[in-house]
């Protein structure tokens, strides 16, 4: 087992070379000039050549990319991100401050996620072609192919505008937490049921769960014991991918939402070429990815023990 | 397989599709219950210590560096004070100073306002405005517009201060009422905590989120109406619309066009400047192969004369803009702004100079010239395609008609739709832009000049400066030392820029829009977001 993290630990390390390369490359090829975006910021109107081009030299646009990657490179192995283009704050410290802000919707959110999904899919899958189950996959189609813009604003009029028992945006007291909560659960609510719902029912087709059944235990023994507890492993695998997501920030809903987290600051750098804001969330979002799936990964050899970690990779 | 009774009983379908019925049309449903408290508060009295609740869009405080821009732009909070301001009606206005002067030849001096203390109660005097304002300004990129340099500003009495500009500059009144030109105390640091001499003090910043500003009591003007303003940000317009509906906040910047009529039949309060911004499309008059329609005069003519612009502003812009035909401020060239007469709306003339041009109506409508279509290519893009929408499309139907085929491109930020301008892949230009000072020659030298003393040309003046007589009306401006000179000046040269060359083709003249709730007495809109006074405003709980 720890040879096996160690192993995956030491490959976090080139994919997110390889990812912020990959950035860098993308970000270079993208149109607009981040030089002419932040003289114009500054001067409040287009910026002329000479201004432009004395932001550029400032920002060290004008060197070529290759050193500039590796002077953001040789940098980010030290701990030091860069300074954004358009604040000229260090970008490090706006990514951290921002990461506890994400947090603060993405656990409450996933946990809801789970806590509705879970029942949702196993009900769904005892029930069978039963009207329940219509039902669920009907809401969970639903929640999945439901723009996240779209159920913010619904959420917002109904609670906020309509009824005055939430507020509209921002962060402060629990309240603040409830609409952007919720409009974030409803997507990998849905995914999860579905994935719930299929597993189970694999589950409950299964020969141990016949067998379970011929021997006298009663149902609720069936399910939560035989067959819940074999369907969970690619519910985990579901979980730790929509986890990431959430953890890697939803744009669309902390813009809406005016919640600072790592999402907005992502929407904010790229609409204003902030090169080196672009690369440090990147780097975050690799990382984070990178752990969580051997976090996944690791988790499946406790749920099951015929599984063994790294037996798989 | 069998299926299970369990104890929880399950919903049923007609349950759960009540539930997502009555959710939609409770959040679909025309109720004023906002209005109805909106209105009950009308006939309250002012409340001096009210909090007022002001919603923007962006943060884009710069937060460090010589630029650092905290409580002054692009969000003035009224923290600091600038040494003139500028009015409503574009009028450079004393502020922090009285009075100023042009010593010849490029030396401004400024009498400075007696009795005006900074936050921290230091006083303003000449050292203080040298330290706040001019130095700082000579650390900018190229000492800012103002061109500042290191031994520009000159103490020549405690109440007189002299500003030499390291190049000539005769607009620097003008130029000065921008908040970015405000004086800070000096030694404070304007990124962390902004110390000025403004009618409210600076109190907290949470990035991203809000300002928060209080009441100054020793305001050397009146003092302000409320005792504290919360500024929030939402950088999504519906967002901000709908924190204005529901109460959250108290008034709001920017509120989109669509919105309006929704917003005034719920009993909100909608306060139009005057023309602020304009709407207009830059012509492509030296476009490279594939881009060089329009450098033939008589066609840019016939684009201009082909479009409806009444029908534009009552239509497609709801009635929220004039048909002022000017890419500058109509009311910053006053008394000259009739020269400019722009275009009437005249398809027959559009299409009868398109005939004798050589272009001929096909089948399909589309005019041809030697086998070539007369097809456009119209890049909207400034400040962002969304905003500018729908009229690209109008543009589009309207131009079909008299047989010329329009092709949209959208860009989604100035930045991609300054790259499809720097490669010239577009013939007509749509943006929309604003005017921030008092200087009505500023955009135009800045853009579109390209005479002695403009520097190196740079896509606006490759693609769209028509030289030749603009530059030779224009270039005066640049030494003329008279304000209402150089009104004139610029209108005669926007006269040859859109009358004579049609460099641009101007669509509308916009408003800027602010929402406010009921109780909100004494906003006065400004075209100019920047230059917005908070002071003036009371609140009735």
């Amino acid at each position: 087992m720890s040879a096996f993290v160690l192993r995956r630990l030491l490959l976090v390390v080139p994919t997110v070379f390889m990812i912020s390369v990959l950035t860098f490359v993308l970000s270079n090829l993208t149109p607009g000039d981040p030089a002419f975006a932040v003289a114009s910021r500054r001067h409040g109107r287009p910026a002329s050549h000479a201004e432009v081009v004395a932001v550029r030299h400032e920002l060290g646009l004008d060197r070529a990319a290759l050193p500039r990657y590796l002077h953001w490179a040789g940098g980010a192995l030290r701990g030091d991100l860069g300074k954004s283009y358009s604040t000229q704050a260090p970008v490090r410290q706006e990514l951290f401050r921002r990461v506890p802000h994400t947090l603060q919707l993405a656990l409450p959110a996933m946990l809801l996620a789970m806590l509705l999904a879970i029942p949702a899919g196993v009900l769904a899958a005892m029930r069978r072609n039963r009207p329940v189950d219509q039902v669920m996959r009907v809401l969970s189609m639903a929640g999945a192919c439901m723009p996240s813009f779209w159920l913010a604003l619904l959420l917002i009029i109904l609670f906020s505008v309509r009824l005055h028992l939430l507020p509209v945006a921002g962060r402060g007291g629990l309240d603040h937490l409830v609409l952007p909560v919720v409009t974030l659960a409803m997507a990998p609510a849905a995914i999860l049921t579905r994935f719930t719902r299929s597993a189970m029912l694999e589950a409950l087709g299964s020969s141990y769960v016949l067998t379970a059944r011929a021997k006298g235990l009663n149902e609720r023994r069936v399910v939560a014991k035989h067959a819940l507890r074999n369907a969970v492993v690619p519910v985990v695998t579901s979980i730790g991918v929509n986890f990431g997501i959430l953890l890697a920030g939803a744009t669309v809903i902390e813009t809406i939402f005016v919640w600072p987290g790592v999402g907005s600051l992502l929407v904010g750098a790229i609409q204003q070429r902030d090169y080196p804001t672009i690369e440090a969330f990147v780097l975050y979002a690799g990382v984070l990815f990178a752990l969580l799936n051997l976090i996944v990964d690791v988790s499946y050899a406790f749920i099951d023990p015929r599984i063994t970690a790294g037996s798989s990779v | 397989m069998r299926s299970v009774r369990l104890p929880h009983r399950a919903r049923s379908a007609s349950v759960a599709l009540a539930v997502v019925l009555s959710l939609v049309s409770a959040a679909c449903s025309d109720k004023s219950t906002t209005a109805t408290k909106a209105t009950a508060t009308t006939a309250a009295a002012a409340n001096p210590n009210a909090e007022l609740k002001v919603g923007f869009t962006e943060d884009q405080y710069v937060l460090n560096g010589p630029e650092a821009s905290l409580a002054e732009y692009p969000l003035n909070a009224n923290v600091i004070e600038t040494l003139a301001t500028m009015s409503p009606d574009y009028e450079v206005v004393p502020a922090l100073a009285e009075s100023w002067t042009l010593v010849p030849p490029n030396t401004w001096r400024f009498k400075l306002r007696q009795g005006v203390k900074f936050h921290d109660g230091t006083p303003l005097d000449a050292a203080a405005v040298k330290a706040g304002l001019f130095d700082r300004l000579a650390k900018m990129d190229g000492g800012s517009s103002l061109k500042a340099g290191p031994a520009s500003a000159v103490v020549v009495d405690p109440s007189t201060i002299d500003f030499t500009p390291t190049v000539p500059n005769l607009r620097v009144p003008e130029q000065m009422v921008h908040p970015q030109y405000g004086v800070i105390a000096p030694g404070s640091d304007i990124g962390k905590k902004p110390v000025g001499t403004g009618p409210f003090r600076f109190v907290e910043y949470v990035p991203k989120e809000r300002i928060v500003v209080d009441r100054n009591p020793d305001y050397w003007g009146p003092r302000a109406k409320v005792a504290k303003i919360t500024f929030r940000f939402y950088p999504d317009a519906s967002t901000r619309r709908l924190a204005l509906e529901s109460g959250e906040i108290d008034a709001a910047y920017e509120i989109p066009r669509d919105d309006v009529a929704g917003l005034k039949s719920k009993g909100f309060t909608i306060k139009n400047s005057s023309v602020g911004a304009y709407d207009a499309l830059l012509v492509n008059q030296h476009g490279k192969q594939g881009f060089d329609i329009l450098s033939d005069a008589s066609v840019r003519q016939a684009v201009a004369l082909g479009i409806d612009r009444k029908k534009l502003v009552t239509n497609v812009l709801d009635g929220l803009a004039t048909t002022d035909q000017t890419i500058v401020a109509p009311n910053s060239l006053k008394p000259y702004t009739s020269t400019i007469t722009g275009f009437p709306f005249d398809q027959a003339k559009a299409k009868s100079m398109l005939d004798a041009a050589g272009w001929v109506p096909g089948s399909d409508g589309i005019r041809a010239k030697g086998g070539k279509k007369l097809h456009l290519v119209l890049v909207s893009g400034f400040p962002a395609a969304e905003i500018l929408r729908p009229i690209p499309a109008f543009v589009q139907s309207q131009l079909k008609e008299i047989g010329i085929d329009v092709a949209i491109t959208e860009r989604p930020d100035s930045d991609s739709y300054g790259a499809v301008m720097d490669a010239g892949d577009g013939d007509l230009f749509l943006e929309q832009g604003n005017q921030n000072d008092a200087n009505p020659g500023f955009l135009p030298i800045l853009l579109f000049y390209t005479g002695p003393g403009s520097g190196d040309p740079f896509s606006y003046q490759k693609l769209f400066g028509p030289g030749g007589k603009f530059d030779e009306t224009l270039a005066p401006a640049l030494t003329e030392a008279n304000a209402d000179t150089v009104r004139k000046i610029v209108a005669n040269a926007m006269h040859q820029f859109v009358d004579v060359d049609v460099a641009a083709i101007p669509l509308a003249g916009v408003f800027r829009i602010y929402g406010l709730r009921k109780g909100v007495e004494g906003f006065v809109p400004h075209p100019a977001f920047l230059h917005v006074r908070w002071d003036t405003v009371s609140v009735s709980s």
